[in-house]
């Protein structure tokens, strides 16, 4: 976080300083103080790193609720996983759910004062760093860059000539006359590359932009799942989501409003039954009127009044009817999920009231019989063929969820049937008739409302933006004087680079040409005995610190 | 149901990465006789002999021939089933070699001249072709999930990053190897031995300012003066051991396959000698250490954007930026690695030896997010296995 260089903290104040130390208890401000040092520390910071990193782990190997609920359950009523003890102890640690869990939070929330407490000393110094002028150089002839020209110009134009090569490289610079030098020639003083610490500190910042986006995006944010049939319509209310997880800020009135009506929807599949294409033809419908037909995929969203439709699941949805007599109990799109690779099950609220009755359903797309066993030929639905079982009894209907199970235990299995598509068939003696009219299909829809993506992007542009030049510009100075001689002017062009040294040797050698060039003077190494300094000279005065 | 991919052009493109994996074999034993003819003198600097010259141009050349054809290989994959040539292991594997040796020929070779090193940088190539050709697919269409220009961002950018950070893998672990030979060398001449510090003072000034001339000198003489010395220090019994251990352990847990088991453990403990056989082979630590940090910088952006893209692409698919998914979870967690590693460099006590096992750790997670969560965690990345 910082390139700081750690040191031992100094003694807090009021306690003496060396001499025998004395087992100390810290008063409350003590102790707030030293544990804002020890979280500004970088290694700190480090350890809280490799904190989130462990959580990620832990993440990655135990299922997560928000994740996977249904592994999650299984877990903890020991169908898998370690056992049940086992899951009660990481319940206690919410390792389910460790991205929701206290601690998690607080390693984010400690990262992000420790971040705090970094960045807003470094922000001061960088603003003053940048504002400040050049530093003015001394003893160049004593830096390991530096290299000497013979000019046949006066010492101002060979200054000028060199300010030009300078400007064109893109250097701060400032000119410092002859008589506030150590010297006592004009120099110019010329630096570059704060774009190493400024875009160490945007990359680090942009952080707190992606806190933000992340928060609003939370708060204000709402994602619903929901299942349509062809044919059928849903509308954006809350009610009419089987799964929603609107954010605490985004209420009730916040739905559009708007109905989108499933026209038709088309699979595709590979020979080995996996869907190689689906798509939803979907059209959009405000107050009755039809506004706008699209197609809806995988990779491509509907966009509508600041809401977006995913296509997420698909499925086959038979239509059934179920009679006794002229009264109908049940018909509708009975949606089915899919139970393993050959076949798709589901289950028919038929009658909620006492007597329970429910259909439960098994479809097999692609029906065939082989050496006297049903076989399903693949995934494309060319000769469904339907199994209903019966039951009647108290099977527990009434609760609201899960739609497709229901209590075998209290009711009991009446009777079965075997329908192939617009066939209907008559069970219990003629009783009750069943009918599979026609195959249909069904779509699952993720609808999101994400605000803060404008935010959660801009994030992302400044972290990359300040992460570029944090790892490669790196900050250099560079001065040049000139000192009247006979012939014209004796030109010393000295650097230091404060990182990447090597990265600014290449770039010295061709500054230093770039200069020969201009002056229309070869380079030669500084000589010793040439110290534009003389012993005892200007050094004495004025000994300006460089920093 | 049509004709999902050109069979013909798909055999053949596996022919050629046979071939190119052949070819990276013989250059890899090529560059290793390089290194054994090159003397690194105390300053870092390599001077080969004729014959080492020599044998390190063939084996360039192979490898370069080898890049050639394994390029082709893949747009013929390409080719055969109409789509970007990395959307499976098999294909990402192969990819991504590729990618390692040309970073190693570029970075390493050209623009560090550490030539002599790359026989390193083509063992990991090799290991990953060979993990992919466990993982071979004939080429075919995607999943609905992955038909998107996004799969060219997201995959292209990590897979870039990926094969940097395997560069810097290899001089990370040189950098370890070498470092522990020098300790021990001063050690047992008696020196005093800087500790922590020295393995990086020549590089520390990169982030404080500080000169680089401060090794002393007599540190300096006691470790380069025998420069089999330091293959004396090191265990020849361990260093082959411990990769066989290790790969065979790993391979039979995981794949159940014990003669291929035996096979990779085999490959493993021949790196392994040959590592220590290298040591005196090797530039200093400090340098390797450089050359991991560059192209751990090098690579870090390229990652950052690879999740930011992946963030953007979730977002576009299913309707969200970030789930936590395994897959998602592990990229983070390689990037706080990495992340931790460059902080690391720049911090009192952690530059050195302590930063580089962070640099080792965050390729294993590297790994593991991409092998392990592939092949093994249930997740909305998982159609991509295999």
């Amino acid at each position: 976080m910082t390139e700081t260089i750690e040191r031992d903290s100094a003694p807090p104040a009021g306690q003496p300083g060396p001499g025998p130390r004395l087992p100390q208890i810290l008063g409350p401000i003590e102790t707030a103080q030293w544990l804002w040092r020890r979280l500004r520390r970088m290694s700190t910071a480090l350890w809280l790193l490799f904190g989130l990193a462990a959580a990620s782990v832990v993440a990655t190997f135990i299922p997560q609720e928000p994740v996977i609920p249904t592994t999650v359950e299984s877990w903890r009523a020991g169908i898998e996983g370690p056992g049940p003890e086992v899951a009660a102890a990481f319940d206690a640690l919410s390792l389910f759910d460790v991205y929701g869990s206290w601690w998690f939070m607080t390693v984010v929330v400690l990262l992000f004062v420790s971040l705090t407490g970094c960045l807003l000393p470094r922000w001061r110094a960088f603003v003053r760093s940048v504002r400040r002028q050049p530093v003015k150089g001394r003893r160049l002839d004593e830096l390991s860059n530096a290299v000497a020209y013979h000019s046949t110009r006066d010492p101002e134009a060979a200054l000028a000539a060199v300010d030009e090569v300078l400007r064109r490289r893109r250097f701060r610079r400032r000119a410092v006359s002859a008589d506030a030098t150590e010297s006592g020639d004009a120099q110019i003083a010329a630096e570059r590359g704060h774009a190493r610490e400024g875009g160490s500190l945007v990359f680090h910042s942009a952080f707190y932009v992606l806190l933000v986006g992340i928060l609003v995006a939370q708060s204000f944010g709402f994602i619903g799942q929901v299942n349509v049939a062809e044919g059928q319509t849903f509308t954006d209310t809350r009610i009419s989501y089987d799964l929603a997880e609107p954010g605490p800020l985004f209420g009730l009135d916040a739905h559009r409003g708007f109905s989108v009506r499933l026209d038709d929807f088309d699979v595709g599949w590979f020979p080995d039954g996996t869907p190689e294409r689906f798509v939803s033809t979907v059209t959009v419908l405000e107050d009755g009127q039809e506004l706008r037909t699209e197609e809806v995929e995988v990779n491509h969203r509907l966009e509508h009044a600041g809401m977006n439709v995913y296509q997420m699941r698909f499925g086959m949805a038979p239509l059934l009817t179920v009679s006794s007599g002229d009264t109908m109990l049940y018909e509708d799109q009975l949606t089915l999920s899919q139970a393993d690779a050959d076949t798709w099950s589901g289950v028919a609220k038929v009658s909620v009231a006492d007597p329970q009755i429910a259909l439960e359903v098994l479809l097999v797309p692609s029906f065939a019989v082989e050496d006297g066993e049903v076989i399903n030929r693949g995934p494309a639905p060319d000769e469904p063929r339907l199994f209903a079982n019966l039951w009647v009894g108290d099977l527990g209907l009434e609760r609201p969820v899960p739609s497709s199970e229901f209590d075998r235990e209290g009711g009991e299995r009446v009777d079965a049937v075997e329908l192939g598509e617009g066939e209907t068939a008559e069970i219990l003696d003629g009783a009750i008739e069943v009918g599979f009219s026609e195959l249909t299909m069904w779509s699952g829809f993720q609808v999101g409302h994400q605000p803060g993506r404008s935010i959660l992007l801009a994030s992302g542009v400044l972290v990359l933006a300040g992460l570029i030049p944090s790892l490669y510009a790196y900050r250099r100075r560079v001065w040049a004087e000139a000192r009247p001689t006979p012939e014209g002017s004796r030109v010393v062009l000295a650097g230091v680079a404060l990182h990447r040294k090597d990265a600014f040797d290449d770039e010295y050698a061709a500054l230093a040409d770039d200069v020969a060039q201009a002056l229309g003077a070869e380079q030669r190494p500084v000589e010793p005995g040439e110290a534009t300094v003389e012993p005892g000279d200007v050094r004495s005065e004025a000994e300006e610190p460089t920093r | 149901m049509a004709e999902f991919y050109d069979a013909q052009l798909g055999s053949l493109s596996h022919t050629l990465f046979n071939t190119a994996l052949v070819a990276y074999l013989v250059s890899m034993v090529g560059y290793f006789f390089r290194m054994a003819y090159t003397r690194v003198a105390a300053d870092g600097s390599s001077v080969s002999t004729t014959v080492g010259r020599r044998i390190g141009q063939a084996a360039t050349a192979l490898a370069l021939a080898g890049a050639a054809v394994h390029l082709a290989s893949i747009v013929l994959r390409g080719v055969a089933a109409d789509r970007v040539p990395w959307a499976n292991m098999y294909e990402y594997s192969s990819a991504l070699a590729l990618l390692a040796v040309l970073v190693g020929l570029v970075v390493l070779q050209r623009r560090l001249g550490l030539g002599h090193l790359m026989g390193f940088v083509l063992a990991l190539s090799i290991v990953t072709m060979a993990i992919g050709l466990m993982l071979y697919t004939d080429p075919g269409p995607v999943v609905p999930s992955l038909q998107s220009y996004w799969i060219q961002i997201h995959v292209t950018a990590a897979m870039v990053a990926s094969s940097i950070f395997m560069v810097a893998f290899a001089a990370t672990a040189l950098y370890l190897v070498k470092d522990t030979a020098e300790r021990r060398v001063a050690a047992r001449s008696g020196s005093v031995y800087g500790g922590s510090t020295v393995g990086a003072a020549s590089v520390t000034s990169e982030a404080d300012g500080q000169p680089d001339d401060r090794l002393d000198g007599d540190a300096d003489e006691a470790r380069y003066a025998s420069p089999l010395a330091q293959r004396q220090v090191l265990s020849p019994v361990l260093f082959p051991l411990v990769p066989f251990a290790v790969v065979l352990a790993f391979v039979l847990v995981v794949w159940r396959a014990p003669v291929a088991a035996l096979l990779a453990a085999s490959v493993a403990a021949l790196v392994g000698i040959l590592t220590w056989y290298a040591v005196p082979h090797l530039p200093p630590a400090a340098t390797l250490d450089t050359v991991a940090y560059r192209t751990v910088a090098f690579g870090f952006p390229i990652w950052t954007f690879a999740v930011i893209a992946g963030a953007i692409w979730a977002e576009e698919a299913w309707g969200r930026f970030w789930g936590w998914d395994p897959k998602e979870t592990g990229s983070f967690f390689t990037w706080v690695l990495y992340a931790g590693y460059l902080h690391a460099r720049a911090t009192h006590g952690w530059r050195g030896r302590r930063a580089a096992w962070i640099g080792v750790l965050a390729f294993v997670a590297l790994m593991v997010t991409y092998y392990a969560v592939n092949l093994f965690v249930v997740g909305l990345h998982s159609y991509a296995g295999v």
